[in-house]
C-alpha cells in the first residue's frame, strides 16, 4: 500500500470535519475521492499536505507511520497537491514557477537559467504540453497552469499527486489533454488522488474510489465494480433530515425578473423569475457563476447585456446603493471580508446600512440605533454580552446573524443569500433556516446560493441549476431528486 | 518580439526620458551639452542607488521610510570621526559608513520580522529616531568642508571617461543589483515572497530571514550613500537628505515597482530614478518657477502611477467558454 490513512479524525469548534476516516491508496493507481461539498475532502487533502494536523488517527506511507507537521514535510515525503486555488506566482515565468524553491545553481552560486529552461522544455515535452518556458503564469490558461503545477510536482519527485477538481474550468479539449497527462503520470509509477464532481470523468479516468459524506467514510471499491448511479447514492445518501423547518407559505405573484443577462466570459442567457414569498435556490459547482450573477444583480459588477425587472419596471443598477434603494440586498459568501467590519461593534454593524435613516440633520441618533439593534437581536437571537462588543469576537453563527440583521435593517423585499450557512455550526444553521422561513412569511422573497444539496432541497421552492455560466434547468423542488440535480450540475 | 519590447513599460519610460531631453534641449540648448548631461547623471546617482535598494524592500511588500535618516546619521557619524582622526584612510570611513547603515537596517528588520511591528510603523519610527540621533551626536552643529581631510573629499571628484566617480558607483550598484535580483536564489525568492507570500511559505521560504536581509541591504546602501552624500556636498548637518525617502519611493513607483510586491525590474527602477532626476534638473533649466516645480514633479509621478495601475489590472477568471 502506497498510502494508508487509519481512523483519521479532525474537529473544528462545533464541527466534526472528519470522523474515523479510512483511506487506502495503491501504488500506480488513480484514486477518486468523492463527496459533496462539505463532505470532508478538502480537510483530508489539507491533512495530507501538512496544513492541518489530524486530531486522531495515523498516516502510513509505504507502510511506515509518518507525521506530516507542515507543508515542507509533506513535499519531502513526496506528496504534492495541485490546488484549485492557484498557489503559483503570476508574475514569474513558467520555468521559475516549476523550479521555485528548488532553483538549479551553478558552481559560482548563480542561478542556472539555461539549465532550468532546458529541463522545463524537457518536462513539458514529456507531458506533450505546448507551453513556452519563458511565458508568465498570468498569461496562461487555467489548463496550462495545472500542467505547470504538475511539472512542479515532478521536479519535487512526488510520487503521490493530489488533484483537486483539476478539470473544473477546462474545455473538453483541455480536459482530454489533461487525461493523457494523468495517464502518463500513472505510467511513471505515480499514485494520483483525483477529486472531482463529474462522475463521467471519474468513471473514465479512475481505477478506484473512496466516498466521504458528512466527514465519514462511506464506501471504497474498484471503479469497475460500480456505476454512476451507485456513486450518487453513496454521495447523497440519507434522506433529508428534519433540520430544515420549512414553513409552508402561499407563494404569490411574480415580482422580479431577470431576462437574458450576459457578461463576457462569466455567464450568458441567464433568465429566471422570483415570486413573492418564494425561496429560490441556486445550485452548482463552486465557480459555476452563481456568485457572479448575484454580484451583477446587486451592482458590484456590470453586465454586458440583458435586463432586470422589479415589479415590472426595468431597474438600472450601477452600484450596490441602487439595489439597496430598490429593496434588493446581497449577503456575501465572504462574511469576514465583505459582510462586516470586525473591528466595529455589533450595534454599529447592524446599523451600518441605515445611518442616513437614523440621522437627524446629519447627526446619528444613537437611541434609534440601539432600538433597531435590540429589535433585531431579539428577532434573530444574536448572543452579545454588551452592545459595544466587537463583531469579530462573535462566533461564526452570531456573525452571520449580525450580517443578516444589517441587511434586514434596510427593510428589503428581496434578500440574496450567498452560502448563508457555510462554516457555521448546526444550531446556528437551523436558526438561520428557521428565520428564512419567517422572513418569507412576512412577504419577503429570498434567493439562496448553496452548494449543499440537502439545504437546497430542504429550504427552497424551486432551484436553478448552473453549470459553467449557464442555467441548465430550473426545477420544482417537490418534483425532482437529488440525483437529477447533481447530474445537471455536473454538466450532463 | 519587437512589439513586446516596444510596448514594455521600461521602453516607454526610456522613450519618455529621451523625449523629455529633446524637448528641454530645444528650449535650452545648453542643457543637452555633454557636460550638463553628465552633471545630471552625477546628480541622480545617489537616487539610483537608493531606489535600487528600496526596490528590494518594496518587492517583498514592505517599504523603508528610514533610508534618508539612516543616510544622514551614517554620514554624520563618519564626518565627526574624520574630524577627530583625519589621518585614517578614506576606505575605512566608507566601510564604517556602510556598517553603520547595515546595523540601522538590521534594527528595522528585526523590529518587523521578530517583534512584528508593522513595517510602516517601524520605519516611520526609525525615520525620527535616526534623525533625532544626529542632533544628539552632533549637538546640532554642522561639519563644514574645511573640517574634512583632503583625502575624505578627493575620491568623489575623481573622474573616469569624463564621468564622475559617483556615476560609476551607481553603475556598479546597478550591475550588482541586476545580478542579485535576476541570477541568485536570494533575488528570485524575493520575487516569489512578494508575489504570493502564502505560496512562498508552502515551498519553504523563510519569510523572517528575507525581511531582515532586505532591510539590511537597504541599510547598507543608505550607509554607502551617507558617505557619498557628505563627500559630494562637503557638509554634514542635521538637515541633509531630509525628505529624500519620498523621492526614492517615487522613483521606484515611477519605475514600475509595484507596491503590491513581487513586480518590478532593475532596469525599470533605474529608469524611474533617471526620470525623476531629469525632471528635478530640467525644470529649473527651462525657467519654470520654483513654486511650480514641486507640483509638476508630483503630477508626473501621479500620471506614472495611474499608467501603472491601468496596466496592472488583473483579468477576471473565465467561467464560461464561449
Amino acid at each position: 500500500m502506497k498510502l494508508e490513512l487509519k481512523n483519521i479524525s479532525k474537529f473544528f469548534p462545533g464541527i466534526k470535519a472528519l470522523q474515523k476516516v479510512n483511506f487506502k491508496l495503491k501504488e500506480n493507481s488513480i484514486h477518486a475521492l468523492l463527496g459533496e461539498n462539505g463532505a470532508g475532502k478538502s480537510t483530508l487533502v489539507k491533512i495530507l499536505c501538512g496544513v492541518y494536523q489530524p486530531d486522531e488517527g495515523q498516516i502510513y506511507l509505504n507502510n511506515v507511520e509518518q507525521k506530516i507537521t507542515n507543508p515542507i514535510t509533506s513535499l519531502s515525503l513526496g506528496i504534492s497537491a495541485i490546488h484549485q486555488e492557484s498557489v503559483m506566482f503570476d508574475e514569474l515565468s513558467v520555468t521559475e514557477n516549476i523550479f521555485i524553491g528548488n532553483h538549479i545553481v551553478k558552481s559560482n552560486s548563480l542561478v542556472d537559467w539555461q539549465k532550468m529552461e532546458k529541463k522545463t522544455k524537457e518536462l513539458l515535452g514529456n507531458l506533450e504540453a505546448d507551453i513556452k518556458p519563458n511565458e508568465k503564469i498570468k498569461d496562461l490558461s487555467i489548463a496550462q497552469r495545472h500542467i505547470v503545477q504538475i511539472s512542479r510536482s515532478l521536479i519535487h519527485d512526488a510520487d503521490i499527486v493530489i488533484m483537486d477538481e483539476p478539470t473544473a474550468s477546462l474545455s473538453q479539449k483541455e480536459i482530454d489533454e489533461l487525461y493523457t497527462i494523468i495517464r502518463n503520470l500513472k505510467k511513471q509509477n505515480k499514485s494520483i488522488i483525483f477529486i472531482s464532481h463529474k462522475l463521467d470523468e471519474v468513471m473514465e479516468v479512475c481505477d478506484e474510489f473512496t466516498v466521504l459524506r458528512d466527514g465519514e467514510f462511506i464506501n471504497a471499491d474498484l471503479i469497475a465494480n460500480t456505476n454512476k448511479d451507485k456513486l450518487v447514492t453513496y454521495m447523497v445518501g440519507r434522506e433529508i433530515d428534519q433540520i430544515f423547518p420549512k414553513k409552508q407559505v402561499k407563494i404569490e405573484n411574480e415580482i422580479f425578473n431577470v431576462n437574458n443577462l450576459y457578461k463576457k466570459t462569466q455567464f450568458k442567457n441567464i433568465s429566471f423569475n422570483l415570486r413573492k414569498k418564494e425561496i429560490l435556490g441556486f445550485y452548482g459547482l463552486v465557480g459555476s457563476g452563481r456568485t457572479e450573477i448575484m454580484k451583477t444583480i446587486f451592482g458590484i459588477n456590470k453586465y454586458d447585456d440583458g435586463e432586470v425587472l422589479f415589479k415590472g419596471n426595468k431597474l438600472k443598477i450601477n452600484k450596490p446603493n441602487d439595489a439597496i434603494q430598490n429593496g434588493i440586498v446581497y449577503l456575501s459568501e465572504e462574511r469576514q471580508n465583505l459582510g462586516m467590519t470586525g473591528l466595529m461593534s455589533v450595534k454599529d454593524n447592524i446599523n451600518m446600512a441605515i445611518m442616513e435613516k437614523n440621522s437627524d440633520y446629519l447627526i446619528i441618533n444613537q437611541l434609534r440605533e440601539i432600538k433597531n439593534a435590540e429589535e433585531l437581536q431579539d428577532k434573530l437571537n444574536i448572543k452579545v454580552s454588551y452592545w459595544s462588543q466587537l463583531a469579530q469576537s462573535l462566533s461564526g453563527g452570531n456573525q452571520q446573524k449580525t450580517v443578516i440583521a444589517k441587511w434586514l435593517s434596510t427593510k428589503p423585499e428581496i434578500l440574496i443569500l450567498d452560502e448563508p450557512t457555510k462554516g457555521i455550526d448546526v444550531k446556528s444553521k437551523s436558526a438561520v433556516h428557521e428565520f428564512m422561513g419567517e422572513l418569507v412569511d412576512t412577504g419577503m422573497s429570498i434567493i439562496m446560493i448553496s452548494s449543499e444539496l440537502t439545504e437546497i432541497l430542504g429550504m427552497c421552492d424551486r432551484v436553478v441549476v448552473m453549470y459553467k455560466g449557464l442555467i441548465k434547468n430550473i426545477l420544482d423542488v417537490s418534483n425532482t431528486s437529488s440525483e437529477e440535480i447533481v447530474k445537471l450540475a455536473s454538466g450532463e | 518580439m519587437i512589439k513586446k519590447i516596444i510596448t514594455s513599460r521600461d521602453f516607454i519610460l526610456f522613450g519618455i526620458i529621451i523625449f523629455g531631453v529633446v524637448v528641454v534641449g530645444i528650449a535650452n540648448p545648453f542643457f543637452v551639452q555633454p557636460s550638463s548631461l553628465s552633471d545630471v547623471l552625477t546628480d541622480t546617482s545617489i537616487l539610483i542607488i537608493l531606489a535600487l535598494s528600496q526596490m528590494i524592500v518594496i518587492l517583498i511588500r514592505a517599504i523603508d521610510l528610514s533610508v534618508a535618516s539612516n543616510l544622514a546619521l551614517s554620514g554624520m557619524l563618519i564626518s565627526l570621526l574624520s574630524t577627530v582622526y583625519p589621518e585614517l584612510p578614506v576606505i575605512f570611513f566608507i566601510i564604517l559608513s556602510c556598517s553603520i547603515g547595515t546595523f540601522l537596517g538590521v534594527l528595522n528588520g528585526v523590529s518587523i520580522a521578530i517583534l512584528k511591528v508593522p513595517f510602516i510603523v517601524t520605519t516611520l519610527g526609525t525615520l525620527s529616531i535616526y534623525r533625532g540621533l544626529i542632533y544628539f551626536v552632533s549637538d546640532g552643529k554642522q561639519v563644514y568642508s574645511s573640517e574634512f581631510s583632503e583625502d575624505f573629499l578627493a575620491l568623489i571628484h575623481y573622474k573616469f571617461l569624463s564621468l564622475s566617480f559617483l556615476f560609476w558607483i551607481a553603475v556598479a550598484v546597478f550591475i550588482l543589483m541586476y545580478i542579485l535580483l535576476n541570477h541568485t536564489k536570494f533575488g528570485r525568492n524575493l520575487y516569489s515572497l512578494g508575489g504570493n507570500p502564502d505560496a512562498a511559505k508552502y515551498i519553504g521560504i523563510n519569510e523572517n530571514k528575507y525581511i531582515i536581509l532586505a532591510y539590511s541591504l537597504s541599510g547598507f546602501f543608505a550607509g554607502l550613500c551617507g558617505y557619498l552624500w557628505v563627500a559630494r556636498y562637503s557638509v554634514a548637518s542635521t538637515q541633509i537628505a531630509i525628505g529624500f525617502e519620498l523621492t526614492v519611493i517615487s522613483a521606484c513607483v515611477v519605475g514600475g515597482i509595484s507596491v503590491m510586491g513581487g513586480v518590478g525590474t532593475v532596469v525599470g527602477c533605474t529608469l524611474g530614478a533617471l526620470l525623476i532626476g531629469f525632471i528635478r534638473n530640467a525644470l529649473p533649466a527651462v525657467d519654470i518657477s520654483q513654486f511650480w516645480q514641486l507640483a509638476i514633479s508630483g503630477a508626473i509621478i501621479l500620471i506614472a502611477i495611474i499608467i501603472n495601475t491601468k496596466t496592472e489590472q488583473r483579468k477576471e477568471k473565465t467561467i464560461m467558454v464561449e
